[in-house]
């Protein structure tokens, strides 16, 4: 009698739990699909068609878009000017990580120690990167300017330079101004993902490294970088793909010329200027996997998941 | 009853179903709004596009993009399958590639045989027999100079060969009569390209064989000696170091604003911008002249410009009203006023010309008469790569990046990868 009663509630709660379930892992579905679907439709799909377009010969002058295999890869091994796109982009992403991220840590830890103001310097911090890419190389082609630009104007009536200066004619100047305007547009991102990870340090493991001794220096190293790991991580990996995706700010201030042209430019140009559509596709699913692997680098080597607990 | 009753209601459904259908074929034209891409010197004045307006009924949206720009805005919008506009700009350089491409309808029905006759340029938008663009703008080139300058520098007459060009510009820039006399793009664009071609053939050669083949890699062929010219004549500091980073239409506003003497690949048509004192700080002094050679006898090449109807367009007979509009003798002319379009009618040039109305008329007529195209067999569906790489090299040999040897190596070997595409 007794098992039989057991056996009927046992099944009950198991029918009930079993219920619960299944509703809370519908439920669960229902939230996750509506993202899963977008990513889907708008990333995952477009890189695979992308993946497969690139085996093939798509170019609208010639008909057909027969199977090539890798052929479109082992051409962009060897095509100079996109080997010349991709030291160039090496070089956006190497200013643009070291300075985003110093800058960037040097920010946010300024903010964070301002107690008055911190609003409004933080907005101000941050306007660069609301402005729109394409205005903010606008504004700065102007500055940069040969003829009428602030920086030559500035620096001709301080009596650093005799005459006006045309900057883009040499090329290491050319790639530093470049990536300077990228770095002033993102360093604000990298400050307000930093500041975030420093305003979650419990204030109580400063005043005991104090206590202990510690100069600002050694909290810096012992407290500071390991706590904010993740959120350098997250920095650093935003900085490199932002980097790698370089386009808005070469194109304007310096067009399709060859010396600070970055790899998407070559993508753009390849694809739609000379109609090879599957020949920059390749280009830009190395683009991807080139980001991803640099990002993957930082995740494994830099990020550490904090808690306090 | 009930039966007959059913049979009505399907009949009835259906003959709603396609009225429509039926009236979309029967609908007119006027009420369509026809959207035209084209270029800032193409796009028209407001009272002309309201005077077609009022004449077919059709509105027109206009779209403005730089020359640069639109070619971009046509090919992504192709390849998607979408009209870029029902009617937009295409440049004689866009012609093999889209011609092979099949992105625009055949406009062959549009214009009648005495119509083409008076527009000789109908033959460089024909690909495969098909007239994918009826032409507007008569551009080619020839040399647009500063009187003013020349005078203060004791010069009467504006030169004939290139080192008198050479010559003339250092006298001025001498003078002090302007710091860069010389305005040539050395930006990578167009332009800068264009400007090289034309110094190719002013030294007395080609760029290619009838069989396609590079006639500039030897150093004492017509392209290289151009390309060696251009790169003295910015180490003399006769062109503009800032040139570097300038299009053609950036290098045109600093001879408007009296900046520089001579304009060198200057444009035919704005030698009617360059006078309009609305327009220009040297309305009264700058005149057209014959295109410098080597040799004394002037050459020039054409890059004329056209409209045409993608095929993709929805509105294609409205477009081709406004096709018909666009070339008719009264636009043409009243486009030449306004925005310096140089009328690919012969008949309207005659007429300017007599009317006194065509600035530097003499000049512009006799340079007319020795057009000649940049690619006798047609333009190619390569030449946008070929023209990228010119313009790269070219910019970068004016950097001091490369010698003029390996700017013209690097040219011939990528016109080479690009032929074999």
């Amino acid at each position: 009698m007794t098992s039989e009663v057991v056996t009927s509630e046992t099944a009950s709660v198991n029918a009930d739990t079993a219920r619960t379930f299944n509703s809370d892992r519908w439920l669960g579905v229902a939230f996750v699909a509506p993202i899963v679907i977008v990513m889907g439709l708008l990333v995952f799909g477009p890189v695979l068609v992308t993946l497969w377009d690139s085996l093939h010969r798509i170019d609208p002058m010639r008909p057909g878009t027969p199977f090539i295999g890798v052929q479109n890869y082992r051409n962009l091994m060897s095509d100079a000017n996109v080997l010349h796109a991709w030291l160039n982009t090496m070089a956006y992403v190497a200013f643009a990580v070291i300075l985003e991220t110093v800058g960037g840590l040097a920010a946010a830890i300024l903010l964070n120690k301002i107690s008055w103001g911190r609003r409004w310097l933080l907005a101000a911090v941050v306007l660069p990167w609301a402005l729109p890419p394409v205005v903010n190389a606008i504004v700065w082609l102007w500055i940069y300017n040969p003829s009428y630009g602030l920086l030559n104007g500035i620096l001709q009536s301080t009596g650093l330079i005799g005459s006006y200066h045309v900057w883009f004619n040499d090329r290491t100047t050319a790639l530093l101004l470049v990536a300077l305007v990228h770095v002033w547009r993102m360093l604000p991102l990298s400050a307000v993902i930093l500041l975030a990870a420093l305003q979650s340090i419990p204030a109580e493991l400063y005043q005991a490294a104090r206590l202990d001794g510690a100069g600002p220096f050694r909290s810096f190293s012992k407290i500071t970088l390991p706590l904010i790991s993740g959120g350098l991580a997250i920095a650093l990996s935003q900085s490199t793909v932002f980097a790698f995706n370089l386009f808005d700010e070469a194109w304007i201030l310096n067009g399709s010329s060859l010396d600070t042209r970055p790899v998407l430019v070559q993508v753009y140009m390849s694809a739609f200027q000379d109609l090879r559509f599957s020949y920059g596709m390749a280009l830009s699913v190395l683009v991807m996997f080139a980001s991803l692997l640099i990002s993957l680098v930082y995740v494994l080597r830099v990020y550490r998941e904090t808690r306090y607990d | 009853m009930k039966r007959k009753m059913l049979v009505a209601a399907v009949a009835a459904i259906v003959l709603c179903a396609t009225l429509p259908v039926g009236a979309q074929v029967a609908a007119p034209l006027a009420g369509q709004t026809v959207t035209v891409l084209l270029p800032p010197w193409a796009t028209l004045p407001k009272d002309m596009t309201d005077r077609f307006t009022k004449q077919t009924g059709i509105k027109l949206s206009l779209q403005t993009l730089g020359w640069d720009e639109i070619r971009t805005k046509i090919i992504t919008a192709s390849i998607a399958g979408s009209p870029p506009a029902d009617v937009t700009e295409i440049d004689w350089s866009w012609v093999g590639q889209f011609g092979s491409s099949g992105w625009y309808e055949p406009l062959n029905a549009t214009v009648d045989a005495a119509t083409t006759k008076d527009l000789p340029a109908t033959a460089i938008f024909t690909y495969d027999k098909k007239l994918i663009g009826i032409p507007y703008n008569n551009d080619f080139r020839l040399l647009i100079f500063n009187r003013q300058h020349l005078s203060a520098a004791g010069i009467a007459q504006p030169p004939k060969t290139l080192a008198e060009l050479l010559a003339d510009a250092k006298a001025i820039k001498d003078k002090g009569a302007v710091k860069f006399p010389i305005a040539l793009p050395l930006s990578a664009t167009e332009g800068t390209a264009t400007a090289w071609y034309l110094l190719t053939k002013a030294f007395g050669g080609d760029l290619f064989d009838n069989k396609l083949k590079p006639l500039f890699t030897s150093p004492d062929s017509a392209g290289y000696k151009a390309l060696a010219w251009e790169i003295d004549a910015l180490k003399a500091g006769l062109i503009d170091p800032a040139s570097t980073g300038l299009k053609d239409v950036e290098v045109q506003e600093l001879f408007k604003n009296g900046q520089a003497s001579f304009d060198v690949a200057g444009w035919a048509g704005n030698l009617s911008v360059y006078t309009d004192p609305s327009k220009s700080k040297v309305a009264t002094v700058a005149e057209g002249a014959l295109m410098p050679t080597l040799s004394g006898k002037t050459r020039t090449f054409g890059l004329p410009e056209a409209v045409g109807i993608p095929a993709a367009s929805t509105h294609k007979e409205a477009a081709e009203v406004f096709v018909r509009w666009f070339v008719a003798p009264e636009t043409q002319t009243e486009s030449y006023t306004a925005l310096g379009n140089l009328p690919t009618r012969t008949s309207v040039l005659k007429s300017l010309d007599d009317s006194g109305k065509l600035a530097s008329g003499k000049a512009l007529l006799a340079q007319a008469a020795v057009v000649e195209p940049l690619f006798k067999q047609g333009t190619p569906a390569w030449y946008p790569q070929f023209s990228s790489a010119v313009s790269t090299a070219i910019n970068q040999a004016a950097k001091g990046q490369l010698t003029v040897d390996a700017a013209i190596k690097q040219i011939a070997a990528q016109a080479a990868e690009a032929q074999e595409q």
